[in-house]
């Protein structure tokens, strides 16, 4: 569902339209081409294709004008790239051309066509105006959205490396990237547990693990997947459990409340998942030292100390509590959110905490490296935006890296990223 | 007209006039007392309406200054001064400054006229207020002014303030609704009423009459009224509001002007002329019920006093009619001390010597007739005798003296002796014939008749070119009436007038008989041109054996005084000398005794 | 499933200073109290006595469900049906129900609860139970019978003498007609217990008492006038703004009468300045727009010119010989209607073209305010023009090329001239998480969640 608060109210034309994300990286550098090498360019680096409503578009104008002098103006309201701007532009000249229709100068032609590239909730509208004298017609083509590749940035030095590593529409609850030959990515969504190898450049599926449930899914459903040496994968849901084999890939699920692993390094911890909300009910397993049980808590992370363990929970009651089975404490402004993760790296105290802001949900979450020299959070980083709100946030397996998990509130597609630190600004 | 009626008239009508006076002294008193009331208390409301109004307006001002003063009027001068203000900003500022002080209009203006927030009409951001003149307005007293909201127009009080901060000054246009409750602040008496109207639109529309009270009907009615004022000025009329006197209205009207002199509306003051009305009804039935009354009584007691005041009078007249027919032996009864007692006692006394010197009178008369009747007949007859002496002394004479022509002397002296014998005889005649002059026979007669038939008699002598040279003219009027009388004796007289005329006529002249009809009564008339009479000759005329004549009896005219006098009329004599003399006769027609005639003639005819 | 390019990316981690910055988990439970003005005398979404609108929608989106949903970007999801299939012709379809699902009084969800239901709705249409599934043949051929049955009225009701039972992610607890209306959590909902335990919602409040209960934290939810949105009292506010869906514009009472009255219509369109009313009477809310759906449904709604030329309307203004004077009228309880009025009444003069406002129902044009139903784009035509007695839009096929002329038709009409499309604003309380609206404006209060404490 999207948060219409979030809306970039200083877009252009468009007005309130959705915002694609955009393209930038290796497309920008084409995007820097001399336009003559637009139209070869817009062929090899760009993999859409618009041959087929440009030639639609071309004919309807074409019926209309005829062959002949026409000027020909275009503007762009939709979220397209200004490469798939330029690419559908060219494409439309030659189209034109080749039916004959000759483009002048406004004070040459009898005949005005306005193009506009618009856009509305599901389709890219090109709207054709074509004027002659006092008589005005109208063309439009509908064009289906087409699956754009995630945005590229330009490479800047960053504390907090986010690698897009899933997109899908459904809900992601959480992913994990085996680094095999192939590479393969598992996706635990909330029906099925869906495993992908990368073949020949494309990502293929090679399974479908369905889940079967028969009480419904509370909200904000979470679920875990954890990599295992012998079996491959096991996957958390609430009141369930699924254990997957390694070959052939099969997967069994079964109405479980054992506990869902919160760490495996430095120690294992376990806590118990409710069966019907989001939020772990406090019982862990083994306990912190003496302390069994916590608050309710929506995340944990542990900080490595040099005798001991401090474990962080994210409390469900806003708080940040920090357990070490002798001093417990809690602090009351930290201004995060209900997901923290830790990290390991090779920075600072080589343990770092990776923390959602508060907030609720409305606007794009961001988060944030800390460090905590003693109890209280250091800010290691700087905030680190997501395009939308995170729904997960669980360190990896190896406990090298996070993979958070968001939802883009532009397409509204769900985007796992693996976070990793990078030492330095 | 009796004069018991004319008392009692008289009475009534002094009592009438005179409570008619008073009802009309104390209505006019009334009406202008009841005006001037309405006058003063009209100036009393307008006077009132113009402290209210003034209080109003200072009222605006104090809030408008209040307003100008705020810090949000600050904020936006502020802000207008940095540059264009932002409409948006402002939106709802005005309507919320307006609310918190109370005014029904607020408009924050630049120093360009140009709207930045309104409160009446939020939307006018960014026009120009062009209704009032900013600079000008601004720190007078609140004034009247046409206010446009878009639905309508409406008149309000305004004031303007400024803000003045750096170059560009914040005009502060806050006002009040001109509206019923306005007019409802009006303390107004009893039977008045006032009415606001906003001249917003040419001609008159009822609907922008404002109407606190809510008991305003007709309101077109007011049109011919608010017309004059937007022409003349302050007016007044009359209103009718239904056939009842009761439900008419004065209205007075009161110019209310703008900024400009402009009029914007009309103060219109009602007073009620049912009290007057009412008033003047209760007067006038008073009146109406005193007069009347007055009057009854007035007659009741006039007749009572008109009997008691007049009976001795009417007793009086009645004996004075008496008299008047003859019978002087008339008494009155004296019943009172007072003045009428006194002319009874004197009319009784007057009887009585009118009775005396009546038959004194008729005594004298009557030796005096007797006298006159000795002396004419010893003149009549001493004429005749004479002769008679001479010729018996001259027949003893000649039987004396001449005894041989005595038979001639004999037989003239016998002749003498017989005409003068004879004269002797007609003389007694005539005496005897006057004597005995037969009462009249009354019939209708026809006058104009009678005077034909005595023309026929003297015709001969009267025909043209006749020796005597007397010329007849007659002048009769056709349309006679009949009258009553004796023909024969009317005949007689009238042969005697036209005898007299023509003997005063012996060199010739123009005889004239003349019949006019008059009221009641017919007149003859003999005129002739011949050498007149002097005032005693008219004055012994009609004495018997008056004659101014070598000849006659001189009875002739008396038989025409006695003619006239049984036929109860009048005849006169008017003549001067060298001028002719003319005899008038009057007489009555007698109706009564003419329909008494015809009956017995009716009575005479049937019975034969 | 899309599949995505394996690529490397790192992120420009710029500075957000002041930004709100990222999500805490929902939590379960608490009550949050919303305030409307709408004061709904039923929850039937039958109801003949009240038209549709937000505040019915978000009603019925509390209980019950539909067939399908339609999502964010107008596609059209799973609901209670799971799935579905149009025979060739799309004149008979058939849907194939959710299992395991139940109404507030715990009877299952049926097949035949469900053909019930939709022929209550829809009289002409023959709907049975077959199998797990309903099948539904409608008169005439229609591909977007799907989109149709997202519609608020063809929720799915279990009606009974007695009362109404829904699917739906609450349950009534108490229920004051046009009052108040209390609604607990289906602990068993099929899509997830809403996170919230109940939801009490007064009606019948006006914007100002709503303003003023979320200042004094006894509303969490509150309706914001789209002219109050930016204005500085609502600054540290969380206001949630949905998609500028609600059309406003002026609709004249009859036809055209004559050529001089076209151009007067034309003149009255050309002159007003929507872009001065939307900075200051909006407050920079709302699209101005001369369409009649919003671009961002649409994607030609910038076809339909929003720039005023007084220039223009003059000249338009000046073949007509003379102009009779037309009142503009406005709902009475709309404020906002009412400025605006006075607003073209302004502009509409200055091009003159006499123009009085008037608060009496038989104005000559006036203000109008329409919610359309569905921001399916064709669906929504159709609502609109039925709820402005338009003529029914046709549409011989989805592509947006029919669309737009259907739109341009109506247009052509001019009996209507759209300036704006609203959005809807909401205040929240900072205790509120999760308040979401759909891209019509309903709550979707399924997911929203009352924080425990600040922070």
């Amino acid at each position: 569902m999207l948060n219409p608060n979030a809306l970039d109210l200083t877009m252009n034309t468009a007005g309130y339209n959705s915002r694609v994300p955009r393209m930038t990286g290796l497309l920008a550098r084409c995007l820097r081409l001399p336009c003559p090498l637009l139209l070869i360019l817009s062929l090899v680096c760009f993999a859409a294709d618009w041959s087929t409503p440009v030639h639609q578009l071309a004919q309807k104008i074409v019926a209309d004008t005829g062959p002949g002098a026409v000027s020909l103006t275009f503007s762009n309201r939709s979220s397209l790239t200004r490469m798939d701007v330029d690419a559908v532009q060219a494409a439309l000249i030659t189209q034109l051309a080749a039916a004959g229709v000759r483009l002048v100068n406004p004070e040459q032609a009898s005949v005005v066509v306005q193009i506009s590239l618009s856009e509305n909730l599901q389709k890219y509208v090109w709207v054709a105006q074509v004027q002659q004298g006092s008589d005005t017609k109208v063309e439009i083509v509908s064009v289906a959205r087409l699956d754009t590749p995630a945005p590229i940035h330009e490479p800047v030095q960053l504390t907090i490396r986010k690698i897009l590593a899933w997109s899908q529409d459904e809900r992601i609850l959480d992913v994990a990237v085996i680094d095999s030959s192939p590479p393969r990515v598992i996706v635990l969504d909330p029906n099925k547990v869906a495993i992908y190898a990368l073949q020949q450049g494309q990502w293929q599926l090679q399974q479908s693990l369905p889940i079967h449930h028969s009480r419904p899914w509370p909200r904000d459903l979470r679920g875990r997947l954890m990599l295992r040496p012998d079996h491959l994968f096991d996957a958390y849901l609430p009141g369930m459990a699924c254990t997957s084999t390694a070959a052939p890939i099969s997967m069994a699920c079964r109405d479980s409340d054992d506990p869902w692993p919160l760490a495996t390094q430095p120690t294992a911890m376990n806590a118990f998942f409710s069966p019907s909300r989001n939020f772990f009910t406090g019982a862990l397993s083994p306990g912190v030292a003496k302390d069994k049980t916590v608050v309710p808590f929506s995340s944990a992370a542990p900080i490595p100390r040099e005798k001991y363990v401090l474990w962080l929970f994210a409390g469900t009651d806003g708080h940040l509590h920090e357990v070490d089975g002798m001093n417990n404490q809690m602090l009351a402004r930290t201004n995060w959110g209900s997901d923290i993760a830790a990290i390991k790296t090779s920075c600072g105290s080589g343990w770092q905490i990776l923390a959602t802001s508060s907030g609720d949900g409305t606007a794009p979450d961001t988060i944030r490296a800390y460090e905590f020299p003693d109890r209280d959070p250091v800010a290691a980083s700087l905030p680190t935006e997501m395009n939308g709100s995170v729904t997960s946030l669980w360190t990896e397996s190896t406990g090298n890296g996070v993979m958070a998990v968001s939802q883009n509130q532009q397409t509204g597609k769900y985007e796992a990223y693996r976070l990793a630190i990078a030492c330095g600004q | 007209m009796s004069f018991r009626r004319k008392l009692l008239l008289v009475f009534s009508l002094t009592v009438f006039v005179s409570v008619a006076t008073v009802a009309w002294v104390v209505s006019v008193f009334t009406r202008r007392t009841f005006e001037r009331a309405s006058d003063e208390r009209t100036a009393t409301l307008v006077a009132q309406f113009h402290r209210e109004f003034t209080r109003r307006g200072e009222d605006v001002v104090r809030r408008v200054e209040a307003i100008a003063a705020s810090e949000p009027a600050l904020r936006i001068a502020l802000a207008l001064n940095r540059g264009a203000p932002d409409y948006a900003t402002f939106l709802s500022e005005a309507k919320a400054l307006a609310d918190a002080q109370q005014l029904d209009f607020l408009q924050l203006i630049d120093d360009q006229g140009t709207i930045i927030s309104s409160a009446q009409s939020p939307a006018r951001y960014g026009y120009k207020d062009t209704t009032v003149h900013l600079n000008r307005a601004e720190n007078k007293p609140a004034f009247l002014k046409r206010e446009d909201l878009g639905s309508g127009t409406v008149l309000g009080l305004f004031a303007v303030r400024s803000v003045n901060i750096a170059d560009r000054p914040l005009f502060v246009v806050g006002g009040r609704r001109l509206d019923k409750g306005f007019a409802a602040s009006l303390d107004l008496p009893a039977g008045m009423r006032a009415f606001l109207y906003q001249n917003l639109e040419p001609g008159f529309s009822p609907r922008l009459l404002i109407d606190p009270s809510g008991s305003l009907q007709q309101p077109e009615r007011f049109a011919s009224l608010i017309a004059r004022v937007k022409q003349h000025g302050e007016s007044r009329e009359l209103i009718s509001w239904s056939n009842d006197q009761a439900d008419a209205e004065s209205l007075d009207a009161f110019p209310l002007t703008g900024e400009d002199g402009q009029l914007l509306g009309v103060l219109l003051v009602g007073n009620s002329q049912r009290p007057y009305i009412e008033l003047r009804a209760r007067i006038r039935s008073a009146v109406l019920l005193i007069g009347g009354s007055g009057i009854l009584m007035a007659v009741v007691l006039s007749t009572w006093i008109a009997a008691r005041v007049t009976r001795p009078v009417e007793q009086l007249a009645s004996a004075a009619q008496q008299v008047a027919d003859g019978d002087w032996n008339t008494q009155v009864p004296v019943s009172s001390n007072d003045e009428l007692g006194q002319l009874a006692e004197s009319f009784n006394q007057m009887t009585r010597q009118m009775l005396q010197q009546r038959e004194h009178l008729v005594q004298t008369e009557r030796v005096a007739a007797w006298r006159e009747l000795a002396r004419r007949l010893a003149h009549e007859l001493k004429n005749p005798l004479f002769p008679l002496q001479i010729t018996v002394e001259n027949l003893l004479r000649a039987r004396e003296h001449s005894p041989e022509i005595f038979e001639e002397i004999f037989r003239e002296s016998t002749s003498t002796l017989l005409a003068e014998i004879q004269n002797l005889k007609n003389i007694i005649a005539r005496f005897s014939d006057f004597s005995r002059m037969p009462q009249p026979t009354f019939q209708p007669v026809s006058l104009n008749d009678v005077v034909h038939g005595v023309m026929r008699l003297f015709q001969a002598q009267l025909a043209a070119g006749n020796q005597l040279g007397i010329t007849p003219q007659l002048e009769l009027q056709p349309d006679l009436p009949q009258i009553a009388a004796d023909p024969d004796l009317l005949h007689r007289a009238l042969s005697n007038l036209v005898l007299n005329a023509m003997d005063a006529m012996p060199s010739g002249g123009v005889l004239s008989v003349r019949t006019l009809a008059l009221d009641g009564r017919v007149q003859l008339e003999v005129s002739d041109t011949g050498s007149g009479l002097s005032a005693e000759e008219c004055g012994r005329l009609f004495t018997p054996y008056y004659t101014s004549k070598t000849h006659g009896t001189g009875l002739g005219l008396a038989i025409v005084q006695s003619v006239v006098s049984d036929h109860n009329g009048r005849v006169s004599v008017n003549s001067s000398p060298g001028r002719g003399t003319t005899f008038r006769i009057e007489l009555p027609v007698n109706s009564d005794k003419l329909a008494r005639s015809e009956k017995r003639q009716e009575s005479a005819q049937t019975g034969a | 499933m899309r599949h995505i390019v394996w690529q490397l990316l790192v992120v420009s981690s710029l500075f957000l200073s002041g930004h709100a910055g990222a999500a805490t988990r929902p939590q379960y439970g608490g009550t949050i109290h919303v305030m409307t003005r709408r004061a709904p005398a039923s929850l039937d979404p039958l109801d003949p006595t009240q038209p549709d609108s937000i505040a019915r929608r978000n009603l019925t989106n509390l209980l019950f469900d539909s067939l399908v949903l339609i999502d964010d970007f107008g596609r059209v999801k799973p609901a209670l049906a799971l799935s579905w299939e149009a025979e060739p012709g799309n004149q008979r379809w058939r849907f194939w129900l959710r299992s395991g699902v139940n109404f507030d009084d715990g009877t299952p969800l049926t097949p035949a609860l469900v053909a019930a239901s939709l022929r209550s709705a829809n009289p002409s249409w023959n709907v049975s139970a077959v199998d797990n599934s309903v099948s539904v043949a409608l008169p005439n051929s229609d591909p977007a019978l799907p989109a149709k049955l997202a519609l608020a009225r063809n929720a799915i009701v279990k009606r009974t003498p007695a009362n109404i039972s829904g699917t739906g992610p609450f349950h009534i607890s108490a229920w004051q007609p046009g009052k108040t209306l209390t609604v607990v959590a289906n602990e068993n909902y099929w899509a997830g217990r809403p996170f919230l335990d109940s939801v009490q919602i007064d009606f019948g409040n006006t914007y100002r008492d709503q303003s003023v209960a979320l200042e004094l934290n006894k509303a969490d939810v509150v309706e914001i006038a789209p002219e109050q949105a930016k204005r500085p009292s609502m600054a540290g506010q969380h206001l949630v703004i949905s998609e500028p869906f609600e059309l406003m514009a002026i609709l004249f009472r009859r036809d055209p009468q004559s050529p001089e009255d076209g151009k007067l219509r034309r003149a009255l369109a050309l002159s007003i300045d929507r872009t001065s009313i939307k900075n200051v009477l909006l407050q920079g809310t709302g699209e101005p727009s001369g369409a009649v759906l919003p671009n961002w449904m649409t994607g030609y709604a910038f076809m339909f010119p929003a720039d005023g030329n007084i220039d223009k309307a003059r000249e338009q203004r000046i073949e007509v010989a003379q102009a009779p004077v037309w009142t503009i009228g406005f709902d009475p309880g709309d404020s906002l209607g009412q400025l605006i009025a006075e607003r073209v009444a302004l502009n509409g003069r200055d091009a003159g073209i006499p123009i009085q406002t008037s608060s009496a129902g038989s104005a000559d044009l006036s203000i109008v305010r329409v919610q359309p139903a569905s921001f399916n784009p064709q669906t929504a035509l159709s609502s609109v023009c039925g709820a402005l007695a338009l003529p029914a839009p046709d549409f011989s096929n989805e592509s947006e090329a029919v669309l737009y002329q259907a739109e341009n038709a109506i247009l052509q009409t001019q009996r209507i001239i759209p300036l704006f499309h609203l959005p809807l604003n909401y205040g929240v309380s900072t205790k509120v998480k999760g308040f979401e609206l759909r891209r019509d404006g309903s709550w979707q209060l399924s997911n929203t969640w009352v924080a425990s404490e600040i922070q």
